[in-house]
């Protein structure tokens, strides 16, 4: 019947589609490859030219213009700052709100509703002076009183960041233009948590409306206004006209699209839906090179993978104790070997536990790749024939781990490591590690919040801590003295005492941090993610103006 | 009929209890709950003292009687991720669910029902071949492979329709189609073999001999007839597409059930996975046997024994 073989020819024509589809997708080869790193802008130290704000009687005329649109890789869950939970509800919701300071990226502060600020002699109390005349998006004006009572609010134990705020012992207000923070212990978190958490709020406003609607419909005095949010679908918020930045922010408007599916976001850069792409991956990055108006940025991001020992429980006894045995297993990975195979080179080598970027980074020459001298340190250590050991790692719990650790436990095996991989399920996985049952070696990431090291040392090395499985009674003693380190030079000076002795006693064999790239419109000007993954979009604008 | 009614009723309470048991086994299966929920920088005494307001310290079958009763009432305690009860926001999402699958389920049938009706009693017709390559393809055509080519080509390419997002008016289109072209495909199949029986009775035959003209037959004694086990099959699909959209609506980004229920499953926030699943457990089941209940009344043939 010609029916039926007509049929057949659409349902094969179909079929060879799906094929090719399938086949195409994950592939890259070589050839792609070198296109990328012709096309790609590598922004290693992404730099903002800091803005002079100049009041004169007459203000130049505000025209923002233009709309921002930015895919978002999960649906947020709150627009009010302190209870967003993850980096990308935090980066849209922070458009809404300013703090006493920002955070600069060297790790230093600019004035933002302080003009200027002062410490005690004995570094427990800080002193602001605001800025006078911003107002709050519904007009209420700011005052001492917004910021005592935006502590109070944040403070309480149902805040999801109430850490960043319960930080300060009490805010009291001097005057109408003055509050004075005070800690129990000098603390150097105090800044960085003011500048990157302190969401300052209007008092009268927030009585009024209640928690539930001020979480729905939240105000501050930010560079943009709430306009909409639309559950799993988008948030919209609008240019403040009033902003105390004069002449900003330079877009009108600026959309969150939540995109879950990569596919879905690729397609949406290629449609020219969105603007702002984050958190492609290589194979998506890839797929967009050469795409008409569209450029990919690449920047290492703060999230270290390393390869963790254990000496609480299960490494107790072994011959992870020794450091010459620890060194060695830093000489037995082939990092380079790895970064080229399995991330088509797209990932930077971990040198230690700080990543670059973060405050007091030491920038040191990463361990060479040198069996022989692996096979050397573990004779030395009384190991000539090498040891089993156990090793695990969490199956597909972070991108291309399963890939990462089969590589590992080559290299280990080949200068006599003998470990036989153990791929767990990766949640069960993070409950052993948390409950101090994972095997004397186990593999690991850890991201930042803030651009400093402090938190992942604290979590991984402070002891008894969650997730910490290594202990080490000196490196727990520097770790302690940096939270109540003030000064910011004497703090970058100890995060380099503490790289060098973290290098000398590894806790850790230190592998890599994968490259962040996003997708940006070459219609968007001055967008410049920063390496924990957050931006400020004041001073964005888009040419256009569309 | 009282005593159909009542064993399917018993059918359902068991497929619910079912549920019940393996949504709350699943979730302490893999681990303790409390780290399996917290965040990477929970401290010990967070860890614990969560424990301790979720009830995770307590026996298991005490937690199990618990979960239980709450669910009932439609308490599956707050989201770990939205903080907020997670009933509250399977009822915020669900009317996106309802829209998609409302169009995707008057496509299908606007679709489906003339094709298989026509080719039905046409059969080898070119309408009843495009009818059956909607059948083969509705049940072969993976949904993610066809939405992403729907997109490339309809809005990459063609830019008719927005790739993704349901602010626009025509954004319901494309996840919609994709939607329904599995019960497009099934509801074709089924309306043609309906029709091509049907056509074949005695009863047919008889009105035929009695000088009925077609378009009487058809539409009066075949399409009435063909109209029932459609029905029911209708009712229940819907069930599916509510609850079982996950692909689709992640694909194009859809603010529905099946978003929150895959971006829930990746955060592990398991008082929502557990609401959900449990939600579009009962909606499903309810179809069902409201499918099932309505068949016995309009053809009262059908007993159960």
């Amino acid at each position: 019947m010609p029916a039926t073989s007509r049929l057949w020819r659409i349902v094969s024509a179909l079929t060879v589609f799906a094929l090719a589809a399938a086949a195409c997708a994950p592939a890259a080869t070589p050839v792609v490859q070198t296109q990328v790193v012709k096309e790609t802008e590598i922004v290693k130290e992404t730099q903002i030219v800091q803005q002079e704000v100049v009041v004169t009687a007459t203000p130049e005329p505000f025209k923002p213009v233009g709309t921002l649109r930015i895919a978002l890789t999960t649906d947020i869950a709150a627009i009010e700052f302190p209870q967003a939970p993850e980096r990308q509800a935090a980066n849209a919701s922070w458009t809404l709100y300013d703090s006493l300071i920002a955070p600069l990226p060297d790790g230093t502060f600019e004035p933002a509703l302080a003009e200027s600020w002062e410490v005690s002699p004995d570094g427990k109390a800080y002193t602001f002076h605001l800025r006078q005349g911003v107002t709050f998006h519904n007009g209420e004006p700011f005052n001492a009183d917004a910021v005592v009572y935006s502590w109070q609010v944040y403070s309480q134990p149902d805040v999801r960041y109430a850490t960043y705020f319960t930080i300060a012992q009490s805010v009291e207000k001097v005057d109408d233009h003055t509050v004075t923070i005070t800690t129990e212990q000098p603390n150097a978190l105090l800044l960085p948590y003011i500048a990157n958490g302190w969401a300052i709020i209007p008092p009268k406003y927030h009585a009024e409306v209640g928690l539930q609607k001020f979480a729905e419909a939240p105000v501050g005095t930010g560079p943009f206004m709430f306009k909409e949010w639309i559950k799993g679908d988008h948030l919209t918020v609008v240019a403040n006209p009033n902003y105390w930045r004069k002449g900003y922010p330079k877009v009108a408007e600026v959309v969150f699209k939540f995109l879950t599916d990569s596919a879905t976001r690729v397609a949406a850069v290629q449609a020219g839906d969105v603007d702002i792409s984050p958190r492609l991956t290589t194979e998506d990055a890839q797929s967009l090179l050469g795409e008409p108006g569209v450029q990919i940025i690449r920047y290492p991001t703060s999230r270290i993978y390393y390869l963790a020992f254990n000496n609480v429980s299960t490494g107790q006894g072994t011959p992870l104790e020794d450091v010459k045995v620890r060194q060695a297993l830093a000489y037995a990975i082939d990092m380079d070997g790895i970064i080229q195979a399995v991330f088509s080179g797209y990932a930077t080598r971990a040198v230690g536990y700080v990543a670059p970027g973060e405050l007091g980074f030491d920038n040191a020459d990463p361990v060479p790749y040198d069996p022989d001298k692996a096979k050397q340190l573990l004779a030395e250590a009384g190991y000539p024939d090498g040891f089993e050991m156990g090793y695990a790692c969490p199956e597909s719990g972070y991108p291309k781990i399963n890939d990462v650790c089969l590589a590992i436990e080559q290299q280990l095996n080949a200068v006599g490591i003998r470990t036989k991989l153990d791929l767990q399920e990766a949640n069960a996985y993070w409950d052993r590690e948390a409950k101090k049952e994972l095997p004397p070696l186990f593999v690991d990431s850890w991201s930042a919040t803030l651009p400093e090291a402090y938190a992942r040392l604290q979590g991984a090395l402070a002891k008894d801590e969650t997730y910490a499985n290594w202990y080490d009674a000196k490196l727990d003693k520097m770790i302690s003295d940096l939270q109540i380190t003030v000064d910011t030079n004497a703090r970058a000076a100890l995060y380099g005492e503490i790289q060098k002795y973290m290098r000398e006693n590894p806790p850790f064999v230190y592998l890599y941090i994968p490259e962040a790239f996003e997708a940006v419109s070459t219609r968007v000007q001055n967008y410049r993610p920063r390496s924990a993954e957050n931006y400020y979009l004041w001073d964005v604008s888009v040419s256009d103006g569309q | 009929m009282q005593r159909h009614i009542l064993n399917s009723l018993f059918q359902a309470a068991l497929v619910l209890v079912g549920v019940l048991v393996l949504v709350f086994f699943m979730v302490r299966a893999t681990g303790d709950p409390a780290t399996l929920m917290l965040a990477r920088e929970a401290s010990p005494e967070q860890v614990a003292a969560f424990r301790e307001k979720m009830g995770f310290n307590r026996p298991l079958p005490v937690q199990f009687v618990d979960f239980v009763r709450r669910a009932v009432v439609g308490d599956f305690g707050d989201s770990l991720h939205y903080r907020q009860p997670a009933i509250e926001l399977i009822l915020e999402r669900m009317p996106y669910s309802v829209y998609l699958a409302t169009v995707a389920l008057i496509m299908a049938v606007l679709i489906a029902v003339p094709l298989g009706l026509l080719g039905g009693s046409l059969p080898g017709s070119p309408v009843d071949w495009i009818g059956r390559l909607i059948g083969l393809a509705g049940q072969t055509v993976p949904p993610f492979w066809l939405a992403l080519l729907m997109i490339l080509f309809f809005a990459v390419e063609l830019r008719w329709f927005p790739t993704s997002g349901s602010e626009r008016w025509n954004s319901v289109i494309m996840p919609a189609f994709v939607l329904s072209l599995g019960t497009m495909g099934r509801l074709v199949r089924l309306t043609r073999s309906a029709v091509l029986e049907i056509m074949g009775e005695d009863y047919i035959r008889t009105a035929r001999s009695k000088g009925l003209q077609p378009r009487v037959i058809f539409f009066k004694h075949a399409l009435r007839n063909a109209a029932i086990p459609l029905i029911s099959v209708t009712t229940v699909q819907f069930g599916y597409m509510l609850g079982g959209a996950v692909i689709v609506e992640t694909v194009f980004a859809w603010p529905g059930l099946g978003t929150l229920t895959a971006e829930s499953i990746g955060r592990r926030d398991f008082p929502l996975v557990q609401g959900v699943a449990v939600f579009t457990s009962v909606v499903v089941v309810a179809l069902t046997l409201l499918a099932d209940v309505f068949y016995a009344v309009v053809d009262p043939r059908i007993r159960y024994d």
